[in-house]
C-alpha cells in the first residue's frame, strides 16, 4: 500500500485511540469531583499534568479546547482530517462513522452541550470512536491497513498507559502499603477507571486494592487488552505482518521490528517487584522511550520512503493549488 | 388527471420546454406514473425525505468544496427528488449521437497531433488550433495506446422550446460529475423505494467497472498485468469525494503526485513494501500541472519525468495529454464540419448556434447584441468566466466588450437558450427550474455511454446556470429500458 495512506492510517488510528484515553479521563476528573468535592483542586492535576488547574478547566482543557493538540475535540478533528484523505482505504462504515461525528461536533449548540453536560456529552463521543475501532475489525480486510491501524492504535495505546502510570510513581515513592492514604486509593482508582480497567482488575485480584496490583495490573497483565504488555504485543504483531511483506517484496524490514521486538520481550519477562526494585520511573521511562524510538522509525521505513516534496510545501499554498484544479 | 389538491394542480409549464407537461395540467404519458406518486405525496413526507436524503449525502462526505473559497467549506449537492425520465428512443440517439460526436473528436485530436490533414484541407483556422491553449506540441506524433484520446467524456446537452437536443459543450479533459449519478440513484432508491415499482430504469452502478476495463485496455503493452491508479490532486480539490469514490469502486490506488516517481523511464509508487511500477494513471489533474519538468514548474501535484516516460508509451493517460484543444469552446464551433470531414456525416445532435470572437464579422455581431448573448471565455469551466447578456447588468456587459476587443481568441457568444425546464421541490410546492444533461461517454475498444447521466437543475427561480459552484442541485436520471 502507499506510504502515504498507511501514514495517515497510522496517526488516524492513534488519534482515535488517543480520543477515547482522553475520553475517560475526562469521565473520571468529574467523578472524582462528585465524590470528594471541589476544594480538593489538585486531585485531578497530576492525572492530567497539569497543576493548578479548576476542574472546569480541566475538563474544558482535555474535552473541547482547540488549543490543546490532545483534546478530546482536537482528536477526533484530526483523525476525521486523515479518513477523509484516505477514505477510499477505509470501509465506508469507518469514514461515515467519523465524519458523522465530526459534523455532530461542528452543529452550533454542540459547544453548549459539551459545557452542559460534559459527563455524557464526552460519553457520546466515546463510544462513537470506539464504535469506529469494533468496524475496523469487522468491515476492513486484516491486510495491512488494518495492521497499520492495529499499530497506531496500540502503540498510542502503550504510550497513554505509560504516561498515566508516570505521572502517579511519585505516590508510590514511599512503597510501604501502609503508608498510603485513602486520597492516593481514590487516586489510583482512578488511575484504574480512566485505562478502563477497573472491572477487569476486580475479576484479577478480587478486592485487594493495592497501588502495586494496580501498576502490575496495567503493565504487565498479559491478556487484558489495556495493558501495556498486551498493547506491545499486538502492535509487533501488526508489524510483524507488515515487515514479513516488505521482506516478501525483497526490501529491508527496517531497524523498528528489532526495537519493538525488544520492548515488548523486556515487558513480557518483567516481574514487578524486580520492576519497583530497579525503579518505577526508570522502568516506564525507557518503555516509552522505545515506543517513541519505534515510532521514528517505522516512519523512517514505511510511512516516508524518501522525503517527498509535497510534504515540504506550505499548506496554504497546497491547498490553493490543489483547488485550482478544473474539474470540468 | 390532475386533481384540485395536488400539488401538481397549480403548477405552470409556461411557454418552456417542460420535461413532465405538454400544456396546463397535461402531463406526458411516461411521467404518468410519477404523477400519481406525487399526488398522494403530503408536504410533510417530502420534506422529511428530503432530509433523509440530505442527511445521507452529508454522512458519506458527498460533498464538493467551492472553488476558491477561503472558508475551505464542504457543501452537499442540493438534490432534488423529483427524478427526470428519458424515454428509449430519444436517449438512443443522444446515445448514437454523443458516439459519432466522440469518435470524430478523437480522430480530430490524432489528426492534429500528427499529420494535420484537416487544417491542410483549410476547413478550420490553423491558428485557432494551434494556437488554442489546450494545444500541446509536447505530444506531437505521440501515439495514444488505441489511438484514443479522450477515454472518459461528459458532454452537456440542453433541449430548446422545440425540446430538441443540443450539444452545449464538450468536456474532453477532466470531466467530473459522474459519481454523483451512482450516488443519486443510490440515496433516491433509499429514501423513496415506492416510485421504482412503475418503471423499467436502465441501472447506473456499472460505469465504475466499465471504467476500470478502459483503463486497463490502454495499457502500455510491457504491462502483463497492469496497475492502474488515479491520480487526485488531493483532498483539497472541489471534487475530491468523486476521486476517492472512483479509486474505491475500482479497488485501485488513489495517489497523489508526491506518491509517484520517475526512475529509469518507469513510474513507480512509493509503497510500505517499496517501489512498485504503475502502468495506466487516471489523471485527474489538469496538463499544465502534469510533470513540473515540462509544464509548470511550481507544481507539485504532478510527476518529474512523466511526459518524457509517457512520450515513450511506457505509461498510459486517461484521458490523454492535450485533449483540451478539442474542447476549446471556439474550436467546438467547427465540431459539425469535424464529423462531416472524418465520418462524412451529418451530425445527429446538432450544435448551438456559436460566435467566434477571433472572426472579425463575428466579433462585430457579438459586441453588437451583447445584450442578447451568453459570452464565454473559451477555456473556463464550472459557470465561471461567463456572461450572460439578458441578466446581466451594463456595467458588467461593458467589461466584456472590452475584455473581447483585448482578447478576441479568448471568447465566444451564444444566443441565450431557453432551456427545458423540470417540475422541483421548492418550499412545499412543484415549480419549474431549468435544466440540463451530462450523459458521460466511455472509450477504450469501443464506446460506451452510461444510460443516464447527471440531471442539473438551476434552483434558483429563472437562473440558467446550472452548474454546482453556482448554486445548482441535481436531479436523478432514469433511462427507461
Amino acid at each position: 500500500m502507499l506510504c502515504r495512506v498507511a501514514d495517515d492510517l497510522y496517526w488516524a488510528a492513534r488519534y482515535v485511540e488517543r480520543g477515547i484515553a482522553v475520553s475517560r479521563l475526562i469521565d473520571v476528573t468529574r467523578h472524582l469531583e462528585l465524590d470528594v468535592g471541589t476544594e480538593e483542586s489538585d486531585f485531578w492535576g497530576p492525572l492530567v499534568g497539569a497543576i493548578g488547574l479548576s476542574a472546569e478547566d480541566v475538563s474544558f482543557f482535555l474535552l473541547s479546547d482547540e488549543k490543546n493538540p490532545d483534546s478530546l475535540i482536537s482528536s477526533v478533528r484530526h483523525a476525521r482530517e486523515l479518513a477523509r484523505g484516505i477514505r477510499e482505504s477505509i470501509s465506508s462504515e469507518m469514514w461515515e462513522e467519523l465524519n458523522t461525528l465530526y459534523q455532530s461536533l461542528a452543529l452550533p449548540g454542540a459547544e453548549r452541550r459539551a459545557q452542559g453536560d460534559s459527563l455524557s456529552f464526552q460519553r457520546l463521543i466515546r463510544e462513537r470512536l470506539q464504535h469506529f475501532q469494533g468496524l475496523a475489525g469487522s468491515t476492513l480486510a486484516h491486510d495491512e491497513p488494518w495492521h497499520f491501524l492495529m499499530l497506531g492504535t496500540y502503540l498510542e495505546r502503550a504510550d497513554g498507559v505509560v504516561r498515566l502510570v508516570a505521572r502517579q510513581a511519585h505516590l508510590l515513592a514511599p512503597r510501604a502499603e501502609e503508608e498510603t492514604t485513602d486520597a492516593d486509593m481514590v487516586r489510583w482508582l482512578a488511575v484504574l477507571r480512566s485505562c478502563g480497567s477497573a472491572e477487569a482488575y476486580a475479576r484479577f485480584y478480587s478486592l485487594r486494592v493495592e497501588p502495586i496490583r494496580i501498576v502490575e495490573f496495567l503493565l504487565l497483565n498479559p491478556v487484558f487488552p489495556q495493558s501495556v504488555r498486551f498493547a506491545l504485543g499486538a502492535a509487533d504483531d501488526a508489524l510483524s505482518a507488515v515487515a514479513a511483506l516488505r521482506t516478501a517484496a525483497g526490501n529491508e524490514p527496517g531497524p523498528g521490528l528489532r526495537t519493538l521486538g525488544r520492548v515488548r520481550g523486556e515487558v513480557e519477562h518483567a516481574a514487578i517487584d524486580e520492576v519497583f526494585e530497579a525503579g518505577l520511573a526508570e522502568f516506564l521511562f525507557g518503555v516509552q522511550r522505545s515506543i517513541a524510538q519505534v515510532s521514528d522509525e517505522i516512519t523512517a521505513t514505511y510511512l516516508r520512503d524518501e522525503p517527498q516534496a509535497s510534504r515540504l510545501v506550505g499548506v496554504a499554498r497546497a491547498a490553493m493549488l490543489m483547488a485550482a484544479q478544473q474539474q470540468q | 388527471m390532475i386533481t384540485q389538491r395536488s400539488p401538481l394542480a397549480a403548477y405552470d409549464p409556461t411557454a418552456f420546454w417542460d420535461e413532465m407537461f405538454s400544456a396546463p395540467g397535461v402531463v406526458r404519458p411516461h411521467y404518468a406514473a410519477l404523477a400519481r406518486r406525487l399526488e398522494t405525496l403530503s408536504a410533510q413526507e417530502v420534506t422529511r425525505r428530503q432530509r433523509a436524503a440530505d442527511l445521507s449525502f452529508q454522512a458519506r462526505g458527498i460533498t464538493f468544496a467551492v472553488n476558491q473559497d477561503p472558508s475551505g467549506l464542504e457543501k452537499i449537492m442540493p438534490f432534488d427528488l423529483v427524478p427526470r425520465i428519458i424515454l428509449p428512443e430519444e436517449w438512443e440517439r443522444i446515445e448514437r449521437g454523443l458516439e459519432q460526436r466522440v469518435r470524430a473528436l478523437n480522430l480530430f485530436l490524432h489528426d492534429v497531433y500528427h499529420e494535420q490533414k484537416i487544417l491542410g484541407a483549410g476547413l478550420i483556422p490553423p491558428e485557432l488550433v494551434l494556437g488554442a491553449r489546450g494545444y500541446r506540441r509536447e505530444v506531437r506524433s505521440v501515439e495514444p495506446p488505441l489511438g484514443v484520446y479522450t477515454h472518459v467524456v461528459g458532454s452537456d446537452l440542453v433541449r430548446d422550446h422545440r425540446g430538441e437536443f443540443f450539444v452545449l459543450e464538450d468536456n474532453l479533459r477532466v470531466p467530473s460529475g459522474v459519481s454523483y449519478v451512482v450516488e443519486n440513484r443510490r440515496v433516491l432508491k433509499r429514501v423513496w423505494p415506492q416510485i421504482f415499482a412503475d418503471y423499467p430504469i436502465r441501472p447506473v452502478e456499472g460505469y465504475p467497472q466499465e471504467l476500470l476495463t478502459v483503463l486497463r485496455e490502454i495499457a502500455p503493452p510491457i504491462a502483463d498485468a497492469a496497475t492502474v491508479v488515479l491520480l487526485t490532486p488531493g483532498v483539497h480539490n472541489s471534487a475530491f469525494f468523486e476521486h476517492a469514490f472512483l479509486a474505491k469502486a475500482m479497488g485501485i490506488e488513489m495517489v497523489q503526485g508526491s506518491d509517484l516517481f520517475v526512475d529509469d523511464a518507469t513510474v513507480y509508487m512509493r509503497t510500505t513494501s517499496g517501489r512498485r511500477r504503475v502502468d495506466v494513471i487516471y489523471r485527474r489533474v489538469d496538463d499544465d500541472f502534469m510533470d513540473p519538468l515540462a509544464f509548470r514548474r511550481d507544481s507539485f501535484l504532478g510527476v518529474p519525468g512523466l511526459l518524457a516516460t509517457y512520450r515513450m508509451g511506457r505509461v498510459s493517460l486517461a484521458n490523454a495529454l492535450g485533449t483540451g484543444v478539442a474542447d476549446d469552446k471556439a474550436i467546438y464551433s467547427y465540431v459539425p464540419t469535424i464529423i462531416k470531414y472524418y465520418l462524412g456525416e451529418d451530425e445527429i445532435i446538432p450544435n448551438v448556434k456559436t460566435y467566434v470572437a477571433a472572426d472579425p464579422s463575428e466579433r462585430a455581431y457579438i459586441l453588437e447584441h451583447i445584450a442578447e448573448l451568453v459570452v464565454k471565455s473559451v477555456n473556463a469551466s464550472g459557470g465561471y468566466g461567463m456572461l450572460i447578456g439578458p441578466h446581466a447588468p451594463k456595467a458588467d456587459r461593458d467589461e466584456y466588450r472590452r475584455r473581447i476587443e483585448a482578447d478576441p481568441r479568448g471568447y465566444i457568444a451564444q444566443p441565450t437558450l431557453a432551456l427545458s425546464r423540470h417540475p422541483s421541490w421548492s418550499d412545499g410546492s412543484l415549480e419549474g427550474r431549468h435544466v440540463d444533461l451530462r450523459p458521460y461517454v466511455l472509450f477504450g475498444k469501443e464506446i460506451r455511454v452510461t444510460p443516464g447521466g447527471l440531471t442539473r437543475v438551476a434552483l434558483r427561480a429563472g437562473s440558467l446556470v446550472v452548474n454546482s459552484s453556482q448554486g445548482g442541485g441535481a436531479k436523478d436520471t432514469w433511462v427507461l429500458g
